[in-house]
C-alpha cells in the first residue's frame, strides 16, 4: 500500500506534466489543424532555457522558469506569423512536414549550441525528501507538482472563463462565423500556439531540473504528448488533462510493478488498447472542441 | 447607405458575381431573390468582407469598405447573420450573445444583452445551456440577438427561414420587420420569396451572378417573370 502511494503521487506529478504537453498539443490541432511534430522541440527549449538562465546567467530559479516559458511562448508565436500563416489554407500534410523540418532543425540547433551533453540545472531546493506519512518526496518534485497544478487551473480559467478564451472557442467550432463576429482570427491563432508551446516550454523548464537536458529529449516528450492527446481526444481540453494525469500514472505503476523498463511500453499498450476499443479517445464527444 | 457598383467577385476560376450594382437606403428593408447559385450568398459574404471583391466597389456611408477584413466590416457596422445560423453550438447562449458584442467595450454591452433577453425571452431560460442544443427556430433568435450585440446600422440575413418550421418562420418574420422598425436597415437574401416580398420595400432578382431585375417589391409581386420564377406560378 506504502508503494502504491508513493507510485500515484510520481504517477500524478508526471502525468501532470504531460497533461501540459497534452494540452498544448491538442489546443493546436483542435484550433489550426496543425499537427505539430516540433512540440516536443518547446519542451526541449524550455529546458535550455531554464540551464541558461538558471546555470549560465544564475538568475532565480523560479524567474528561470517563468523566462523559459516566456520565451517559448514568444518563439512559438514567431513560428506561427513566419512558418504557419502563409500556408493557411494549405493541406494539413504541408504543415505537418514544415512542423517536421522544425523539428529536425532545431533538435540540430541545440545539438550545435550546447552539445551533445546532457547538462543538470542547478535548483536551490534541499535533496532530502520530505516524508508525509507513508510517502516521502523530494522538496523539487514537490514544487514541480504545484507548479504543474498552478499552470493547468490557470490554463483552464483562460479558456472557460475569460473573453479570449471565448473567443478562442468561438474559433475552433467555426472560423468564418468567428471572423464575423469580429474575431481577428490570425490574432487567435498566433495566440493558440504561443499558448501551446508555452506550456511544453514549460512541461520542459519544470522536468529539465529532475531529470537531465540533452538535445533529443523532446523526442519522447513529443510522442508522451501525442499519446495524451489520442488518450483525451483530439482538440479536448479536459481530456488532454485527464489523459496526461493517466498515463503518467499508468506508467509509474507499470515501472513499479512490472519494470522500470517498461515504463515507456506500459504507455503505449494503453494507447493501442484506447485506440483499437475507443479510436475518437476516452472522452471524445462527436466534434466536441475547447 | 450601402452601394455596390459593379462587384465581380469570386471563388478560383468559378466567377460567382460579374458586375452586380445595388443600393439599400437608409430604413429600407431590401430583398435579394434569385435561383441557388445565382450569387445571393457570395454578395452578402462579398459585402461582409469573407469574400473579396475582384473589381468594383462597395461604399457603406460614404466610405469604401471593399478590401477591408470580415473584423473591420464589422467595426463600421454591418452585422452579417449567416445560412444556417451558424451559432457556435459548444458555448453557451450567453457566451454566443457575449461574442456578438466582441468589437465593444463597456457597461452598455450588459443593458443590450438583458434587451436582447427581453425580446426573446426563452434565451433568457436557456442562457447557461449549449446554444446547440437548441431548436432551430431558438437558434435563429439567438444568431438574430448575437447579430443586434454589435449594434449594427446594416444587417444582412442570409435565408433566415431556411429549414424552420411555419411557426418558426412567422417569429422570424416578425423579428426581421421589428428590427427594420426601430431603425436598423436591412438587406435580406431569402427562398421563400412570397414572404419576403410581401414585408420587403425593394428587392432585387439575380441570376447568374447579375442582377436582372429591381423594382418596389408590391410591384414584384405580381411581376409575370417573378411569379413564374419565383412565385409558383
Amino acid at each position: 500500500m506504502e508503494a502504491f502511494l508513493q507510485h500515484l503521487l510520481n504517477g500524478l506529478l508526471l502525468g501532470g506534466t504531460y497533461a501540459l504537453l497534452g494540452i498544448g498539443l491538442t489546443l493546436i490541432f483542435g484550433l489550426m489543424n496543425v499537427v505539430n511534430f516540433a512540440h516536443g522541440e518547446f519542451y526541449t527549449l524550455g529546458a535550455y532555457l531554464t540551464f541558461a538562465a538558471a546555470s549560465l546567467l544564475r538568475v532565480n530559479f523560479v524567474l528561470a522558469i517563468a523566462v523559459a516559458i516566456l520565451g517559448g511562448s514568444l518563439l512559438g508565436a514567431l513560428c506561427e506569423r513566419v512558418l504557419l500563416r502563409p500556408l493557411r489554407g494549405e493541406s494539413i500534410d504541408t504543415t505537418m512536414l514544415v512542423m517536421i523540418g522544425l523539428w529536425i532543425a532545431t533538435q540540430n540547433g541545440e545539438l550545435l549550441a550546447w552539445g551533445g551533453v546532457a547538462k543538470s540545472i542547478p535548483h536551490p531546493f534541499p535533496t532530502a525528501p520530505i516524508v508525509i506519512g507513508p510517502v516521502s518526496v523530494a522538496p523539487l518534485r514537490l514544487f514541480v507538482l504545484a507548479a504543474v497544478l498552478v499552470l493547468i487551473a490557470g490554463s483552464h480559467v483562460l479558456i472557460h472563463r475569460t473573453r479570449l478564451g471565448v473567443a478562442m472557442r468561438a474559433t475552433f467550432q467555426d472560423r468564418e462565423t468567428a471572423a464575423l463576429m469580429g474575431i481577428d482570427v490570425g490574432g487567435i491563432h498566433t495566440l493558440t500556439f504561443a499558448f501551446g508551446s508555452g506550456l511544453a516550454a514549460a512541461a520542459g523548464a519544470l522536468l529539465g531540473p529532475i531529470f537531465l537536458v540533452y538535445p533529443s529529449m523532446g523526442d519522447l516528450a513529443a510522442l508522451k504528448a501525442f499519446s495524451v492527446v489520442i488518450l483525451g481526444g483530439l482538440g479536448n481540453f479536459a481530456g488532454a488533462t485527464l489523459g496526461g494525469v493517466i498515463l503518467g500514472i499508468a506508467e509509474e505503476l507499470g515501472a513499479g510493478y512490472v519494470s522500470s523498463g517498461y515504463r515507456d511500453a506500459v504507455g503505449f499498450v494503453i494507447i493501442i488498447l484506447v485506440l483499437l476499443v475507443r479510436p475518437s479517445g476516452l472522452f471524445a464527444r462527436a466534434g466536441r472542441v475547447g | 447607405m450601402l452601394t455596390l457598383e459593379s462587384v465581380s467577385a469570386g471563388y478560383g476560376r468559378v466567377e460567382a458575381l460579374r458586375g452586380v450594382s445595388l443600393g439599400v437606403r437608409r430604413g429600407e428593408l431590401v430583398c435579394l431573390l434569385g435561383a441557388n447559385g445565382a450569387g445571393k450568398t457570395t454578395t452578402l459574404k462579398t459585402i461582409s468582407g469573407l469574400v473579396q471583391a475582384r473589381s468594383g466597389r462597395i461604399v457603406f456611408d460614404g466610405e469604401e469598405i471593399h478590401g477591408l477584413d470580415a473584423p473591420e466590416i464589422v467595426r463600421r457596422g454591418i452585422a452579417h447573420c449567416p445560412e444556417g445560423r451558424r451559432v457556435f453550438p459548444f458555448l453557451t447562449v450567453e457566451e454566443n450573445l457575449r461574442i456578438g458584442a466582441w468589437t465593444r467595450r463597456g457597461a452598455e454591452i450588459a443593458a443590450d444583452m438583458d434587451r436582447v433577453y427581453a425580446s426573446f425571452p426563452i434565451l433568457s431560460e436557456r442562457r447557461r445551456q449549449p446554444a446547440g442544443t437548441l431548436s432551430g427556430g431558438e437558434q435563429q433568435m439567438l444568431a438574430i440577438g448575437r447579430a443586434l450585440m454589435s449594434r449594427p446600422r446594416l444587417i444582412l440575413f442570409d435565408e433566415p427561414s431556411l429549414g424552420l418550421a411555419p411557426t418558426a418562420v412567422e417569429i422570424t418574420f416578425g423579428i426581421i420587420k421589428e428590427i427594420r422598425e426601430t431603425g436598423t436597415t436591412v438587406l435580406m437574401v431569402e427562398q421563400n420569396a412570397y414572404g419576403a416580398l410581401r414585408m420587403a420595400d425593394r428587392a432585387y432578382v439575380m441570376e447568374a451572378g447579375r442582377i436582372t431585375l429591381d423594382g418596389a417589391a408590391r410591384d414584384l409581386l405580381h411581376d409575370a417573370h417573378v411569379k413564374q420564377a419565383y412565385l409558383g406560378g
